[in-house]
């Protein structure tokens, strides 16, 4: 279209846009240094610049940015694995299979998906819809899931449905019979990692009509979905939960989405006696599009702990080849999502990286005002606009081709062919020390 | 009477200029190019050459860019990410010199956005700090996936008590034949919240400074610590204030001119007991008190005392170097084990600087936790170089304090706080903040579940914490 064609507005837009393509392109290569203000100590400057060069490049980056581990001197960040030497590695030409099942009982449909990892329930309202579409098509896109959160299914992700998992929350926001009997995977939330035990949190400025109508809510008022499931205070009741989903849907897979409390182990236990074929162990430190800073930093267990506490329990019970255990709060790289399977788990479920693909600084503004300036977290119509579904999805996809490298690399530096070999091989990581903490 | 407790909170902005973290620099030069080069592409459209990339308004000033509103930046980048070559966003030096190598810049600004709102401080993203560490850092609390009160509890439907007792309570009763209680008695009395006022600072001798906490402490219903000789000079009364009492001060009893609900001693010396008992026999009687030994502890506890006050530096050191949070689960650990912890009452201070060391403090084993710099950094306090020892800190207090202001903060303060304690009881499912002292099975700590997660991985245990 002409420019004269075109509304301010969209000129506007399209000017952001192109000047923000080309800053998130020049500045993991500018040599005058990284944006001083740039990181922190979980997602350092070189993490989130890496992260930028790979949602362009689909590679990890070759220019000596750290991609692999951030400065948070504990769990993921002091773990390194314990390769071979060199002559004895796999060559390049061995074939590797990173597929994981999303069902490991002998019944219910069989779900496979090619690479070890999906997204994170990101809610329409903490996100924008197109942000929304751009993951559900690069799930698609790579035959695995992305996931709806507590907001709501929107219409626009109907296209994407077979690779979109619904998500049922306390608050029940957006959940109709139809949302169930489309998804093919069925979520609940219990609880997330970075408010355990406090429901969710939606703030007013956030609430427009369009998200208000899709939550069935009032416009511009704060919503807090309740803690806990008031009809959940037993593995039986929750057995009822999931005996309902599969009366609507008996088609679906359950996953059950759960925080890291001391007893993470029982609850893993609980919820795969309850019928679910995918225990999701969400840490403390994963994302949020809005919660109190004291929860995120003081309730619950970081991720790295709670894997290799359920995995083992599991396996202690003897039901360990039976369930799926995803593990999500805090995997930044692919390194990351590796050492999370070494320690016990099959899978990950990434939320932050994504977003950090798709241009986010981590400033943490995205529950104020009109949310996201780089209209990730946001509802604002404006600066929605700032994310095209296509550049977004290209970007996604990216990113997962160059976590699918690192991770073949990764295992055939390992010697090992499948990602499913390498699940509670905690033999093959090396513990490096707190040295770089603070 | 059934009474709901509640502060009211205003907003209260901050009377001292208090730097931004960041600050956003712009070159005059290439902005004038940019601004031209938009003006000709844009010829047609000039809303659009001059469309700016903040969202924040930090270029909204009558000469946009020319003059960036600093104040105003959330560090969000974005104009430098689209404009690398015209705009810097740099971590402001001033704000780097906020507070001290503990009371770090980042409490500072927290401390001051929970003055300011009265708010529990609520942000996107995820937790951005290190992993663990070092005391308080190295610890997390439990929640409970379904078992607990709800989150209606926080928001006022379902009640969550924060109330404490404070006071000596005898194991049993004892009753003679008529049915009257002999030998010790209770003897407790109660705050609404876990935290209450600590001596101020040595430095200090703002009258403004001690009205706002005099005045603070009896609107939130808790209690403030004075030395007996501030009493003296200022006059201050009123049943919130606790006088702490020296060896040298114990002629200053007879002079005070209220009945105090608590008196602390600073010495544990038998004969200030007794006489201040005898004067006070019904005054609660604290023993002010840093932890060397558990049979020194044990020792004030046989010589009468029941209710102690550990104190450690503004650090959370104690004397001999220990963290506070180890002394708090010493002190707590040694009256289990002498099977009379439910008979003491234990207060503490010293290191205790953000909401969540409340809840933390108060698993490992006090019964409530006495504040001291974050009521300094509340009320824009500035530090003075290091800020360890209340004897020899200095903080420089703001030029136009006012009583009112400094009320109002302190209370706006104290709401945040204890919001942000409901937040922790109600996730994990705790009805009332008694239930949580000494919990330790609700507690996390980074070197037990390091231990658990990761032995066997090969060099655990050298570089292990």
């Amino acid at each position: 279209m002409a420019n004269s064609m075109k509304s301010t507005e969209q000129l506007i837009v399209e000017k952001h846009t192109a000047s923000l393509h080309q800053g998130f392109h020049l500045w993991p290569e500018l040599k005058n240094g990284k944006l001083p203000a740039l990181g922190d100590h979980r997602w350092t400057a070189d993490l989130i610049l890496s992260t930028w060069v790979q949602a362009e490049t689909g590679k990890p980056p070759s220019n000596g940015l750290e991609h692999r581990v951030g400065n948070s001197g504990g769990g993921f960040d002091v773990l390194d694995f314990k390769f071979l030497p060199e002559d004895r590695r796999l060559s390049n030409d061995v074939a590797v299979d990173l597929s994981i099942p999303l069902n490991r009982r002998p019944y219910d449909r069989q779900i496979e998906i090619p690479i070890p990892f999906y997204g994170a329930g990101m809610s329409f309202g903490s996100i924008s819809e197109q942000v929304m579409c751009a993951r559900a098509k690069a799930a698609q896109a790579w035959k695995t899931f992305t996931c709806t959160g507590e907001g709501g299914y929107p219409d626009s992700l109907l296209a994407y449905k077979d690779h979109v998992i619904t998500q049922v929350a306390t608050g029940m926001f957006g959940v109709r019979e139809e949302t169930i009997q489309r998804a093919p995977i069925v979520e609940f939330k219990y609880a997330q990692g970075a408010k355990p035990g406090l429901g969710g949190h939606l703030l007013g400025d956030k609430v427009t009509s369009s998200v208000a109508s899709m939550r069935e809510s009032l416009p511009w008022v704060s919503l807090f979905s309740p803690f806990p499931f008031h009809s959940v205070y037993s593995v039986e009741d929750h057995k009822k939960h999931v005996d309902w989903i599969k009366t609507i849907n008996p088609e679906a897979l359950i996953s059950v989405k759960v925080s890291t409390p001391t007893d993470i182990d029982m609850v893993a236990v609980g919820s795969y006696y309850a019928g679910a074929h995918i225990v999701y162990i969400d840490g403390s430190y994963g994302g949020t599009g809005a919660a109190p800073e004291i929860a995120k930093k003081t309730i619950a267990m970081p991720i790295e702990f709670a894997i290799p506490k359920v995995h083992r329990y599991l396996l202690q019970e003897g039901i360990r080849q039976e369930v799926v255990v995803m593990a999500g709060g805090g995997i930044r790289t692919a390194y990351d999502l590796a050492k999370a399977i070494a320690l016990g788990a099959d899978g990950v479920v990434l939320g932050t990286s994504e977003l950090v693909a798709l241009g986010c600084t981590r400033c943490s503004n995205c529950e104020r005002g009109r949310g996201c300036p780089f209209g990730l977290t946001t509802t604002d119509p404006e600066l929605s606009q700032l994310v095209e579904i296509d550049w977004g999805a290209e970007r996604l996809g990216n990113l997962y081709r160059s976590f699918q490298w690192q991770l073949s690399d990764l295992l055939r530096s390992l010697g090992l062919t499948s990602i499913r070999d390498l699940v509670g091989r905690t033999d093959l990581l090396i513990y490096r020390g707190r040295a770089g903490a603070r | 009477m059934y009474h709901r407790y509640h502060l009211q909170t205003s907003p209260a902005p901050e009377i001292a200029p208090f730097p931004n973290r960041t600050r956003v620099k712009v070159s005059k030069r290439g902005l004038a190019m940019h601004l031209l080069k938009g003006l000709v592409r844009y010829r047609r459209n000039p809303e659009v050459a001059l469309s700016r990339p903040c969202v924040y308004g930090v270029f909204s000033g009558p000469v946009g860019g020319f003059a960036p509103r600093s104040n105003s930046c959330v560090g969000c980048l974005r104009c430098t990410i689209e404009n690398p070559e015209m705009v810097q966003v740099q971590l402001n030096p001033e704000h780097q010199h906020l507070g001290d190598s503990y009371f770090t810049p980042e409490h500072v600004d927290t401390t001051c956005y929970e003055a300011r709102t009265g708010r529990v401080p609520v942000k996107g993203a995820g937790y951005r700090g290190p992993f663990g560490g070092e005391g308080w850092d190295g610890m997390w609390t439990d929640m409970s996936e379904i078992v607990r009160p709800t989150r209606d509890g926080i928001h006022g439907r379902e009640f969550i008590s924060t109330s404490v007792d404070i006071g000596q309570k005898p194991p049993f009763l004892s009753l003679d034949e008529q049915g009257v209680t002999t030998g010790e008695s209770v003897q407790t009395f109660s705050i609404p919240i876990p935290v209450f006022f600590d001596v101020p600072p040595a430095s200090i001798h703002s009258r403004k400074f001690l009205e706002i906490l005099v005045e603070a402490a009896q609107e939130a219903g808790t209690l403030l610590v004075l030395p007996a000789k501030v009493l003296s000079k200022f006059a201050f009364q009123g049943q919130q204030i606790v006088p702490l009492v020296g060896r040298e001060d114990a002629q200053t009893l007879p002079k005070l001119r209220f009945m105090p609900r608590m008196i602390e001693l600073e010495s544990g010396n038998e004969g200030l007991l007794k006489e201040t008992r005898a004067r006070f026999p019904e005054v609660t009687i604290c023993l002010r008190y840093e932890l060397a030994s558990k049979e020194e502890l044990l020792r004030h506890y046989h010589s009468g005392f029941r209710v102690f006050h550990l104190v450690a530096n503004y650090h959370g050191r104690g004397r001999n170097g220990r963290f506070v949070l180890d002394l708090i689960r010493e002190a707590h650990k040694t009256f289990v084990e002498a099977s009379c912890r439910d008979e003491v009452t234990l207060l503490g201070s010293g290191g205790i600087i953000a909401a969540e060391h409340v809840p933390k403090a108060i698993i490992c084993g006090l019964d409530a936790v006495a504040l001291d710099t974050p009521l300094l950094a509340a009320l824009q306090a500035q530090f003075v170089e290091e800020c360890a020892e209340r004897e020899k800190s200095r903080f420089k207090l703001p030029r136009r304090l006012a009583v009112d202001w400094g009320v109002q903060r302190l209370k706006n303060f104290l709401t945040s706080w204890r919001d942000q304690l409901l937040e922790v009881l109600g996730a994990m499912g705790l009805r009332e903040v008694r239930r949580l002292r000494g919990e330790m099975g609700r507690a996390m700590f980074q070197k037990e579940l390091e231990r658990e997660a990761f032995s066997g991985i090969e060099g655990y245990g050298s570089g292990s914490i």
